[in-house]
This record gives C-alpha cells, sequence and structure tokens, in this order.
C-alpha cells in the first residue's frame, strides 16, 4: 500500500515538473531529499549525517544551494507526502511552494500541511562541513571564510586534502594566511606523515591561539597502564607512582601517589585480575555465615583485623559458601608486581616530544599574558569606579555633604541617553548628544537638590544622609513608575563593539577602553577646573573657610551651588558611560554608591588623586581575588570589603590624607 | 458625641461586613498574590495582569458553577514575610478559595507554612528546583527533570558539548540546579574537572573576566558550553560582554533557564542571535491556542507586549483548577484538590497538561534559539514529560516520590516505606 501511494505521489511530482532536463535534475535532488526525509524531518546531529553526505556527493550542481538553504532553515516539508519546498507567505497561513532547485511555482499549501525544517547548531555545523568543498574556492570571500570557520568547528583528515587543494589558487593574502594556518593545524593531527606533522607543531611556536592550544593539546592524551613484564611498544609519558596499600598517600615526605590504591587494582580489574570486594560487602557476607560464633573457623571475637577477616572469607570461599574474592595481600602483591605508566594514545613520539615542547613554552606565555589581562581588566574596573566615583569627590570629598542619591545621578544620567537614543535612532549621534545632555540633566537636578534641600542642612550632616537616602529611595520609584522595572537597552555605537585584541590571550573590550579614555579625560579636566580656573580657586577658598571667602566678595550659596551641580553632573556623565557596558535600571545606582563612597573614603577625601588611588587599590584588588577564587565572584568582593575595613582601621584618612588646616581638625 | 461616631462607626461596620457577606455567596472569590512593587513587580504584574484577564474571560463565558469569579489582589510588595501575612489575609478575611501567586522560591517558602495550616490552595507558576511537594500547592511551572535536565541532554547529544560553564546568581534556585547538574553530568561520565562553576551576586556587571575564563576553557581541545542561571538584570552585561568578546553560540553556546520574551525585551538582540533558552513555553509556538491567547494579551495590554512562560503556566493551572471545581461540583479545598488529579488541559503549544499525583504538570520542553526581533525559534520540543518533585539525580533525593493520590504523601521514602513528613518543613 504504502509503495503504491509513493509511486502515485512519484509519478504526480514527475508530471508537474516543467522541462524534460530540469525535471531528471529536480527529481534526482528530490529523491535524495525523498529517500532521507524522516531524518531531516527529525532533524538531530545523531542521526543526520547520511543525509547530508547524500546531498554532498550526488554531483548534482544544485547540491550547494539546498544545502545552504537547509543551513538557513529556507525548507520546508509538506507534511503528507514527506516533499520538500521553498515558501514565500503574506499572511503566513498560506503559503506558495516552489521547487527546491529549479524555483519553479507549485501550487499552494495551508501552514498546518507544512513542516519547517529547523536544523539546530549541531546540525548546522554538520551542514557548513559538507558545504566546505564548494565554499572553499567560492568568488565570495565571506562564504571562504565561512568555510574555513566550518573546517575548525569539524576538523577531519578529509577537510585537510580539499584544503591543500584551495591554497595555491586564493587569491586575498588574508585569507590564505589563514588557511595555511588551519592546514597547519589539521596537518598536526591528520597528516599520516610524522614529519609533516613535527613540522606542523614547531610552526605553532609562541602562538597564543586558543583553538592552536585546543589542537595541541589532544595529541598530549594519556592513558594509564599496568605492566608486569617487559614494557610494551607503546609511547611512554612517564611511570606513575602507586600507592601499596589503602590510604598510603606517600606521607609527608615521599612523593605524592599518583594513583590510589582502589584506582590502581581497578586497572589490574581490566587487565583480567579478579574483581575485589569492599569492605562492606565482605562484612555482610560474613556475617551471613555465622555458625556457632564462628565463621570459616575463626571465631568472631578475633574478626577484628583485615587479615582475618580476609582469611575467613578465603575459608568460606574455599567451602564454596561465598563467591571468591582476592584478600588484600593478594591485591597488595598484584599491584606490586606490576609497573603503572602513562602512555600517549599518539604512538609517534618524535609528535608527542614536540607538541609538549612547544605547549609548554606557549603555557609560560599564556600566563604571563594572562596577568596582563588581569591587569588590564583591573584598570578597567578602576577606571569604572573612578568614572562613579568622581563626582562624590567633588559632593563629598570638596564639599563633605554625604549625598546618598549619588547613584541616583548616576541612574538619571543613563535613562537620559536611553531616551535620547529613543528619539535619534542612529547610536554615535546619539552617544554624542546624550553625554551633554546627561550632564545638563543631572546638574540641573544637582542644583535642585542643593537650593530645595541641602543648604538647609549644611552643618547637620546626619540630616543630610537621611535627606538624601529619602530622595534616593523616591527617585527610583520614580524612575521605576516612568521606565518599568525592566532593564532598558542602552546600546554601544558600532564601533564600540567588539574587543581590542592584543594577542589572542589579552583582550578588552572597546567600550572599556572607551570608559578608561572618558576617566581620564575627566581627570584632566577636574584638575584643570580646580587648580587652574578662578571657579576652582572660589570652591577651594569657600570650602576652607566660606566666612573668610564671602568677606573677599566670594557668593559662598552661588559657589556651592555650582560645584554640587558640576559633581552631580559628572555622575549623570558616568551613568551614560556604564549603561553602555552594563544595564539601564531603576536599581542602578544602588550598585554604585557603596563602591562609590569605598573609592573616596579609601583613596583620601578632599583629594581628586586620592580617588585614583582608592579606584586602582579597590579595581586591582577585586581582580586579584577573583583570580584567586574564580568560582565565586560574591566571596572576592566580601573579601574585598573585610580588607578596606582592616585598611582603614590603619588609615582611617584614606590613602592621601589632607595635612594641616585644610584637613579640618 | 464620641460613643455616637463609635456606634455609628460600628454600625457601618457590621453593614459593611455583612454585605459582604451576601456578596460571598454569589461569587467565587480568586486570590491573586503577586508583587505589584518592588523589584520582582516587573514580572509579577504581568502575571497579575495574566490572572484578571484569565478571570475575565472565565466570567464572560459565564463564571463557574453558575457564579462570577470575583478577583482579590493583594500586593506583597517583593517582601518574602509580607507574602506569608497577605496569605494569611487572603484566606481568612477575604476567603478566597483558591490563591495564584508568588515568582521567587524564598517566597513560596514563606508562603507554605500559612497555606499548609489553613488548608488553602496555592497554584504556583514558576520554573523552580523542586525538592519539594506540598499538599496544598499546585507547582504548573517546570520542574527541573521539564528544564535543566533535557537542555543538558541536548547540550549532550545534539552540540557535542563536553565541557561546562555553570554560571549563576548566588541564590537557592542555581544553587539547587547546579547542584543536580553537576551530578548528573558526572553520572554521564563528564569528569569533574570539565565543570566550572561560577556564581555572581544579584545586578552584577563586571563581567570581562568570567567570560574570558570561559572561553580559555576551550584550550584544551573540547567544545564548551555554558549553562546560566543567572537571573534578573544581571543577564544584561553579561551578554553584553559576551557579545563584545565575540563568542559566537556556534563556538561556545549559552543556554539560560531565566531568560524569557520578557527579559529579552531589555536588550539589543542583534550579537545574541543564535544563544538558548529552555522552557515550556515560547510565545513562537504555533498552535491556535496560543495565537487567541496572544491576541486577547495584545489586546487588553497593548500590542508591543510579549507572551511567556508563567503565563502559559498560569493559563493551564487557572483553567484545570476551574474544570476542577465543577467535577467537584465545589470550591472545597479537599474536594477540588482530589478532582484536580489526572486533570486535561490543552496546552498553548499544541499538546495537552495532564496534573500528576505528585501536583506537577506533565509538559513538553522546548528549546529555542534567540532571534534578531526578540522571540525565540522553537529547534526542538520533546513529548511531554512528567514533572519530578524529587531530583533522581542526587542519592537522597532519588529514594524520594510524592504522591498524594494514592500514598497520600508528598515525600514518601521507597526503600524504608514510609512517608517522611505531611507538611512542609523544609
Amino acid at each position: 500500500m504504502a509503495r503504491i501511494i509513493r509511486a502515485l505521489v512519484l509519478v504526480i511530482s514527475a508530471l508537474t515538473m516543467s522541462s524534460g532536463a530540469a525535471a531528471a535534475q529536480t527529481s534526482a535532488i528530490n529523491e535524495i531529499l525523498a529517500e532521507n526525509a524522516k531524518i531531516i524531518a527529525k532533524g538531530s546531529r545523531k542521526t543526520i549525517q547520511p543525509a547530508i553526505d547524500a546531498l554532498r556527493d550526488s554531483g548534482l550542481p544544485e547540491a550547494q544551494v539546498v544545502l545552504e538553504k537547509w543551513r538557513a532553515k529556507e525548507i520546508w516539508m509538506r507534511k503528507e507526502d514527506q516533499r520538500f519546498f521553498l515558501t514565500k507567505t503574506e499572511d503566513k497561513k498560506t503559503y506558495q511552494l516552489f521547487e527546491i532547485a529549479s524555483g519553479v511555482p507549485a501550487g499552494e499549501a495551508a501552514k498546518k500541511a507544512l513542516k519547517q525544517i529547523k536544523p539546530n547548531s549541531g546540525v548546522r555545523a554538520l551542514i557548513s562541513a559538507a558545504l566546505v568543498r564548494f565554499q572553499l574556492m567560492d568568488p565570495n570571500p565571506a562564504k571562504r571564510r565561512a568555510s574555513l570557520t566550518a573546517i575548525q568547528r569539524d576538523p577531519s583528515a578529509e577537510q585537510l586534502f580539499a584544503l591543500r587543494g584551495a591554497i595555491a589558487d586564493e587569491p586575498d593574502a588574508d585569507i590564505k594566511a589563514e588557511k595555511q594556518r588551519i592546514e597547519h593545524l589539521l596537518t598536526l593531527a591528520f597528516d599520516p606523515d610524522p614529519v609533516a606533522r613535527v613540522n606542523a607543531i614547531r610552526s605553532f611556536e609562541g602562538a597564543l591561539d586558543v583553538d592552536v592550544r585546543a589542537a595541541l593539546n589532544p595529541l598530549l592524551a594519556t592513558t594509564t597502564i599496568a605492566v608486569s613484564e617487559q614494557v610494551p611498544d607503546v609511547n611512554i609519558a612517564r611511570r606513575l607512582t602507586v600507592a601499596t596499600a589503602p590510604g598510603d598517600d606517600g606521607g609527608l615526605t615521599g612523593p605524592a601517589r599518583d594513583l590510589d590504591f582502589d584506582a590502581a587494582y581497578a586497572l589490574l580489574v581490566t587487565d583480567g585480575a579478579p574483581a575485589a570486594i569492599s569492605t562492606e560487602v565482605q562484612k555482610q557476607a560474613l556475617a551471613e555465615h555465622v555458625v556457632d560464633g564462628k565463621v570459616g573457623g575463626i571465631a568472631l571475637s578475633d574478626l577484628n583485623s583485615t587479615d582475618s577477616r580476609d582469611r575467613a572469607y578465603a575459608a568460606l570461599a574455599l567451602a564454596g559458601k561465598v563467591a571468591p574474592a582476592p584478600s588484600l595481600t593478594d591485591r597488595v602483591a598484584a599491584i606490586k608486581a606490576h609497573t603503572f605508566y602513562a602512555a600517549y594514545t599518539e604512538p609517534d613520539s618524535d609528535v608527542t616530544d614536540a607538541a609538549r615542547e612547544v605547549l609548554a613554552d606557549i603555557e609560560t606565555q599564556v600566563e604571563i599574558y594572562g596577568i596582563l589581562d588581569l591587569s588590564l581588566d583591573a584598570l578597567s574596573l578602576a577606571s569604572i569606579y573612578f568614572l562613579a566615583a568622581i563626582g562624590l569627590a567633588i559632593t563629598f570629598g570638596v564639599m563633605r555633604v554625604i549625598n546618598m542619591a549619588h547613584g541616583e545621578f548616576i541612574m538619571m544620567g543613563a535613562y537620559t541617553g536611553f531616551v535620547v537614543q529613543q528619539i535619534i535612532p542612529d547610536y554615535t549621534i546619539s552617544i554624542l548628544v546624550a553625554l551633554p545632555l546627561a550632564f545638563a540633566v543631572t546638574f540641573g537636578a544637582g542644583v535642585a537638590l542643593e537650593r530645595l534641600v541641602i543648604r538647609y542642612l549644611y552643618h547637620r550632616p546626619l540630616e543630610t544622609l537621611l535627606a538624601t537616602f529619602g530622595i534616593s529611595i523616591a527617585l527610583q520609584q520614580i524612575a521605576k513608575n516612568i521606565f518599568g522595572t525592566q532593564a532598558r537597552p542602552l546600546t554601544s555605537p558600532e564601533w564600540l563593539d567588539g574587543a581590542w585584541e592584543i594577542n589572542p590571550v589579552v583582550a578588552i573590550s572597546w567600550i572599556r577602553v572607551a570608559i578608561f579614555v572618558l576617566g581620564l579625560a575627566f581627570l584632566i579636566f577636574l584638575l584643570f577646573v580646580l587648580n587652574r580656573t578662578r571657579l576652582g580657586l572660589e570652591v577651594r577658598a569657600v570650602t576652607q573657610n566660606p566666612r573668610m571667602a564671602a568677606s573677599m566678595g566670594i557668593d559662598p550659596d552661588r559657589i556651592r551651588m555650582l560645584t554640587f551641580g558640576l559633581g552631580s553632573g559628572i555622575a549623570g556623565i558616568a551613568g551614560v558611560a556604564i549603561g553602555l557596558f552594563a544595564k539601564v535600571t531603576s536599581g542602578l545606582g544602588q550598585d554604585y554608591i557603596v563602591q562609590s563612597f569605598m573609592t573616596v573614603v579609601v583613596g583620601g577625601v578632599g583629594n581628586l588623586w586620592g580617588v585614583l588611588a582608592g579606584a586602582s587599590l579597590i579595581g586591582s584588588l577585586q581582580k586579584v581575588i577573583e583570580a584567586f577564587n574564580p568560582s565565586n565572584t560574591l566571596a572576592a568582593q566580601t573579601y574585598m570589603i573585610v580588607f578596606i575595613i582592616i585598611f582603614i582601621q590603619f588609615r582611617p584618612k584614606g590613602i592621601f590624607a589632607l595635612k594641616g588646616r585644610a584637613a579640618g581638625d | 458625641m464620641r460613643l455616637d461616631k463609635f456606634i455609628m462607626a460600628s454600625a457601618t461596620t457590621l453593614a459593611l461586613t455583612a454585605s459582604t457577606a451576601l456578596a460571598a455567596d454569589e461569587t467565587i472569590k480568586v486570590g491573586v498574590l503577586h508583587s505589584l512593587s518592588g523589584t520582582m513587580a516587573i514580572s509579577e504584574t504581568t502575571l497579575k495582569d495574566t490572572m484578571l484577564l484569565l478571570i475575565e474571560q472565565q466570567n464572560a463565558k459565564g463564571g463557574v458553577l453558575g457564579k462570577q469569579l470575583e478577583a482579590v489582589v493583594v500586593d506583597p510588595a517583593s517582601d518574602w514575610p509580607l507574602f506569608a501575612e497577605k496569605a494569611r489575609e487572603l484566606l481568612t478575611v477575604h476567603e478566597v478559595d483558591v490563591i495564584f501567586g508568588n515568582w521567587t522560591s524564598v517566597s513560596r517558602k514563606s508562603v507554605l507554612p500559612v497555606i499548609e495550616e489553613l488548608n488553602g490552595l496555592l497554584f504556583y507558576p514558576v520554573q523552580y528546583e523542586g525538592e519539594e511537594s506540598s499538599k496544598n500547592v499546585f507547582y504548573t511551572g517546570a520542574a527541573p527533570n521539564q528544564q535543566a535536565i533535557p537542555a543538558t541532554d541536548y547540550y549532550l547529544e545534539e552540540l557535542g558539548v563536553e565541557k561546562f560553564a555553570l554560571l549563576g546568581t548566588d541564590y537557592v534556585y542555581p544553587r539547587t540546579t547546579n547542584k543536580i547538574l553537576e551530578q548528573y553530568l558526572k553520572d554521564k561520565g563528564i569528569s569533574a574537572d570539565d565543570i566550572f562553576v561560577n556564581y555572581t551576586p544579584f545586578g552584577h556587571s563586571d563581567w570581562s573576566k568570567i567570560v574570558a575564563d570561559v572561553t580559555a576553557l576551550g584550550a584544551d581541545g573540547k567544545k564548551v558550553g555554558v549553562i546560566s542561571t543567572i537571573n534578573g538584570d544581571a543577564n544584561i552585561g553579561f551578554y553584553k560582554e559576551l557579545a563584545a568578546a565575540g563568542v559566537s553560540a556556534d563556538d561556545i553556546p549559552v543556554v539560560a533557564f531565566s531568560v524569557g520574551e520578557e527579559e529579552l525585551s531589555g536588550l539589543d538582540t542583534a550579537n545574541l542571535v543564535g544563544h538558548l533558552a529552555a522552557w515550556n513555553y515560547f510565545q513562537s509556538a504555533d498552535a491556535e491556542a496560543n495565537t487567541a491567547f496572544i491576541d486577547a494579551w495584545k489586546a487588553k495590554m497593548g500590542s508591543e507586549r510579549v507572551t511567556n512562560d508563567p503565563m502559559e503556566a498560569h493559563y493551564i493551572g487557572f483553567n484545570m483548577w476551574v474544570n476542577a471545581v465543577e467535577a467537584a461540583g465545589t470550591t472545597d479545598v479537599d474536594a477540588v484538590r482530589t478532582a484536580m488529579y489526572g486533570q486535561e488541559f490543552p496546552n498553548l503549544t499544541g499538546g495537552t497538561a495532564v496534573m500528576l499525583p505528585n501536583h506537577h504538570l506533565a509538559k513538553p520542553v522546548l528549546i529555542g534559539e534567540i532571534q534578531e526581533d526578540g522571540q525565540f525559534d522553537i529547534i526542538s520540543q520533546t513529548e511531554e514529560v512528567a514533572g519530578d518533585a524529587w531530583t533522581d539525580f542526587l542519592p537522597e533525593s532519588a529514594v524520594l516520590v510524592s504522591d498524594w493520590k494514592d500514598l497520600g504523601c508528598g515525600m514518601y521514602n521507597t526503600t524504608t516505606k514510609t512517608c517522611v513528613q505531611i507538611k512542609s518543613n523544609y
């Protein structure tokens, strides 16, 4: 019955073909698809290979296109006859069908009657690997590059030979170099000639790329073998030390044991030694055969050592009551009779030697560069903390106002960036607009806060703290009401996408570099304003002695207002920067307020260099602790806070303590 | 004068109480216990709106048992102890017949004693860590074996991942889930050296080192995959750093258990295409019931709003409860509970959900790839998987089963053949 239907389907499909030649080809590819319809529809990486191979090896000119369309999820299956089509739709309900190879219209179908073939990422990788042979010399350079990526994801000996044929004629120098590099990567794994492999390995001396290490490491995979007499002809990595008794770990002075007792004996069992039984099983077996207070002729009271229990068990085994099992003495003897080695799975010792040397060299370099990378991360984190804290350094450090709403100014700046992006779709322009606008908005907010609240509380620090804390909560709730609590996107312009890769180990995202530059720019700007301008002079005068300053013709009210506005405005700009690399939520400020106060206090109140020192100390400390304990970032933060508490005990005025009358005490 | 006022006030109160009592006879009250303020508000407000929509639709169909449904909405304000207080208020003051609510596991744990003491009925709609089965709670979200385990299988079998990075936020759900997954992976032959675990605080934003650590895992030639139980807005910084580091989903895929349509709306997804999420429902599921539900939701809430997995859980839970009440002919908790077992209701992804005697649902597991438009392309959909209250992959839980129908016990030890406990005090 099924056969008749299938024949019928074939006839019908043959009838619908337009021209003779096209029909022949189309039906050829359709037949391949039809034969594999089941596994294609199932789409599992484990079973799909025959379908891909059949298409690839069909020799049909349209095989490449079909594979590409399949990978792009553009192929649909008509459920009733399991035939495959390309589709187009207007309303997502009825779909026009097109022949896969020729693109000839083939009627319509309702969505229900169709199934879209969606290969998962595992299947897509296999399809890409199959496409390699079509694409290695494709006129389109992007496709050639894609084929190289595909080779790397699914390397095989076959790809090596395809790739070798495609290097000489490669017109693009970059792609050619990449092809040669990948050819070397495949050579060291798959070439039958050991000399070629060793040369390929040597060509990677000092290469830091992850894929090089990923290719070299498997060459050095070892298995453990136990040898009783002569060493067999294998590629020995080294001799292993073995525990010769349960719990033997070499003691305090001896060498550490590579293999513990049970693991070593288990290895002998796989080589044919009799299987051991656990102490519990042995005890249970003994307990089941207690006769007149004796087991196997040994009194129960004597069964207090492994040795006596082994003897009792052996007696039972001899009597045929339990299955025989080796005693501890047997096992110790068996282990002592063997030598244990780690042997390379790769048989050629030249290859493993070369791989070991090159890899050892690479790993030393990776470690050195790893430290460099960590320092770069630390520098970046420090610059983020610096940017978040520098506004506070002015309001808290210079003016001595404890402004708990400082974090909310950061948040306000970030939301300003978000709103600007809603209005100006070009990301570059919107960031350029957002930075001054965020400054303006938070400058205004800062001035308003100073005029309305803080100026009444200058001599009452505790009340300032409470009032600004309340304002901080209110601002958060307002943000929630306006923007919702879901995080909002603040997207960086394209030229800040990606990372600056100094080498494959040391890399830092451009956005972090930009934040670093921004932080540096503000440091210079503020140093200039405070030390070289009239405003800076007045600010310093007002902070040191407002009455004296007033009698010199300075308006302390105006100066305080401007200073507070300046500090808040910088927080707004920090907000845009932080929003770009993290997230924009109403709680954004909360994440930075504690860190900011910590930075200012550790660095030393009232000194911009102090903020820089504080941020650097906290940032690098955090990264160093993280590096020691990579599995728990939260713990790293806790240790850091403990350290800072201790630090403050010894230097209560921070790294850069103000001296003399300016210190105010 | 004062006395007068007092008497008048008492009289009004009495009259009011009487009138609510009268009203109670005419309507069936449905409690909605979701935070409408505080950190969980955005997720839970959506669920409150979902419940109001479902109740509205049911009332339009004529209500339940010939009576109209009345929603009683309270706000526990993302404050875990307040959840218990508000649950008590719902059951004793408003005398609701059923409660739909909670999101975080900690809030559920705080409500449990109240619900069990007063014999209430709670429908909990969020995917969670399992290891619990209360007589008075129906868990309509996914247990670990309906989300984490199938996703891990997908990694092992379909993507050929050999090395795992388990990244999570530091609280009960990720820690329990990762504990189960670690054991599961070891059972599958993955060595402990090939499992990298990291916990970060809520709202973490400095991801550069962690992402670098994860990419460096590939140095020994094994394929690396990330399983993320990172919760909340920390995901945004994580995905941004991932995109900046140029980590392609084809090289190092990330599967997330707490990132859905709602969370993706806060992200530019262009660089995340191909990364994965595992749920029991995606908005992109192709089924008629789903289209109708999405249309109703958008008509009520606005066209830019998305639907997500916990909403489907409420949809199934609510409709099963309605059917169970109709079957029992009463809203009495014990009668409804008995009628719940074996309830079937079409889910929104084209299959049928069944309520099991362990108070969990049988639901299909879906794995979706993130698309540019912030929706998920479903690339794998299993048959219905029965939810398992006690995981089979931790030795201390493997011996436990939950069966409220025949055994009458939520924590039954199959080796000692005894009920460990009836009430929950985990």
